[in-house]
């Protein structure tokens, strides 16, 4: 099995490496420290399975998976984070994932997993409050993924990360009027009119590392 | 004599992928692994590594307070510190608790060998984003200016606050007394201390070093007053 790694510890990820390539069925043929890398090394490389974090920069995991999943549908995507929350999980689903592990897992736990995906198969984590469906800090009524759309949520992580809409319109190649409308759609949907409390949003939603 | 480590991580294959790294150097061994500060201080008492691999983020005694509680004990043992966070809060803690390296996790495995072996020969190893950031304090510290003893005034940070609670220049300068000028040279200050052109940039920096909350909407009645 052909397999992208995508995470921007670099330490934690070369170590990853070492042990997926440990084992006589799996190979890293490509490594990504962001979601744009992750979809670059997708195209050139062509894996069978991507293994994905959830907080990069620049383009997070969820959106990431999303957009290979769009271009490149046989690609399974295995998501590895520290994030253990209901929604992250179910946006991870939504997104297309084929699989979902906290970091406090094995490295035996993963490689099986792998496999098991790379047979067809789903791996989710099942949270032990998987019934109260949200996560703690729920005080603004509604999650990212549930009130944003998939392009709006891109907007906003690049917003949260200090890029202009100059050049938020160039890196998602739209017009700097649609950005400007995308960032009046946000705002009003989430209530929020301060870059301060956008950027606050996004860090706390996971769509954008601290 | 290889480099005796114990790896302190609350996430297991995180530990799994550090070992990894640090077992392809034939000069190091990897002796145990531990999941809480608690387990990390027991290990280092028990084993005597030359080096503990700490995360600073972990449960029931944080890394912090282990590697403090290491630094302090009758050990010869290293701390080397890893975290997400590069702030200064951060680091300084870390170093006034005792650790002798500061690593931050986009580090390469190289880095991390490398900062072992350094930590072990008794110096001091910090990751060089780190060390730019803590030059840049230094060197900007002027002695006769006895108000200089942080990065930023403590006007400064109070406009810094504000910012990233998203009131507006108007609203600052009504609420501080003064002009709209004032409150952009301040802003234009902070810009240039923290090395940063945004107000998204401005944020992040104010909550990591807890100057604000991350919870959004914080902005309460604030009474007015002078600093």
């Amino acid at each position: 099995m052909r397999i992208v790694l995508a995470d921007d510890h670099v330490a934690f990820r070369e170590g990853l490496k070492l042990l997926i390539n440990s084992q006589d069925d799996m190979e890293v043929v490509g490594e990504a420290g962001n979601g744009l890398e992750a979809l670059a090394a997708v195209s050139e490389v062509s894996p069978d399975i991507v293994v994905i974090d959830i907080g990069m920069p620049e383009l997070n995991g969820v959106e990431a998976t999303r957009r290979i999943k769009a271009t490149r549908a046989e690609v399974k995507v295995v998501c590895l984070t520290i994030h253990s929350e209901s929604r992250m999980i179910a946006a991870m689903r939504q997104a297309g994932a084929s699989g979902y592990l906290i970091k406090d897992c094995s490295s035996s736990h993963l490689i099986k997993a792998i496999r098991s995906v790379g047979d067809g198969k789903e791996h989710f984590y099942q949270p032990e409050n998987a019934s109260h469906g949200r996560g703690v800090k729920e005080d603004h009524g509604g999650s990212a993924f549930e009130l944003l759309s998939n392009r709006e949520r891109e907007v906003l992580q690049l917003i949260a990360e200090g890029h202009s809409t100059k050049e938020i319109a160039d890196q998602l190649g739209l017009s700097a009027k649609t950005v400007s409308t995308h960032r009046a759609h946000i705002m009003e949907k989430l209530g929020l009119e301060r870059i301060a409390d956008l950027t606050k949003y996004a860090i706390r939603e996971g769509l954008s590392p601290l | 004599m290889p480099i005796r480590v114990l790896i302190a991580d609350d996430h297991q294959i995180v530990r799994s992928a550090l070992r990894a790294v640090l077992e392809t150097a034939d000069d190091i061994r990897v002796i145990a692994e531990v999941g809480t500060g608690d387990a990390a201080v027991k290990g280092t008492r028990k084993l005597m590594p030359d080096v503990v691999v700490m995360d600073i983020e972990m449960p029931n005694v944080n890394g912090i307070d282990a590697t403090r509680q290491i630094s302090s004990g009758p050990y010869d043992s290293r701390v080397l510190c890893v975290s997400i966070h590069s702030d200064r809060r951060c680091v300084v803690a870390a170093l006034l608790a005792g650790a002798s390296g500061y690593l931050v996790k986009e580090c390469s495995a190289d880095e991390l060998l490398r900062a072992t072996r350094v930590v072990s020969q008794k110096m001091i190893y910090l990751s060089p984003t780190i060390t730019g950031q803590l030059v840049k304090d230094y060197v900007h510290r002027m002695p006769e200016d006895e108000s200089c003893t942080a990065r930023l005034s403590d006007r400064e940070r109070q406009i810094l606050q504000m910012i990233a609670e998203g009131y507006s220049t108007k609203e600052i300068a009504e609420d501080l007394y003064l002009s709209k000028k004032t409150v952009c040279t301040h802003r234009e200050h902070i810009m240039r201390k923290l090395d940063v052109s945004s107000v998204s940039e401005m944020t992040r920096y104010a909550v990591r070093e807890r100057i604000t909350p991350l919870s959004v909407g914080t902005r309460t009645q604030r009474s007015k007053r002078a600093v």
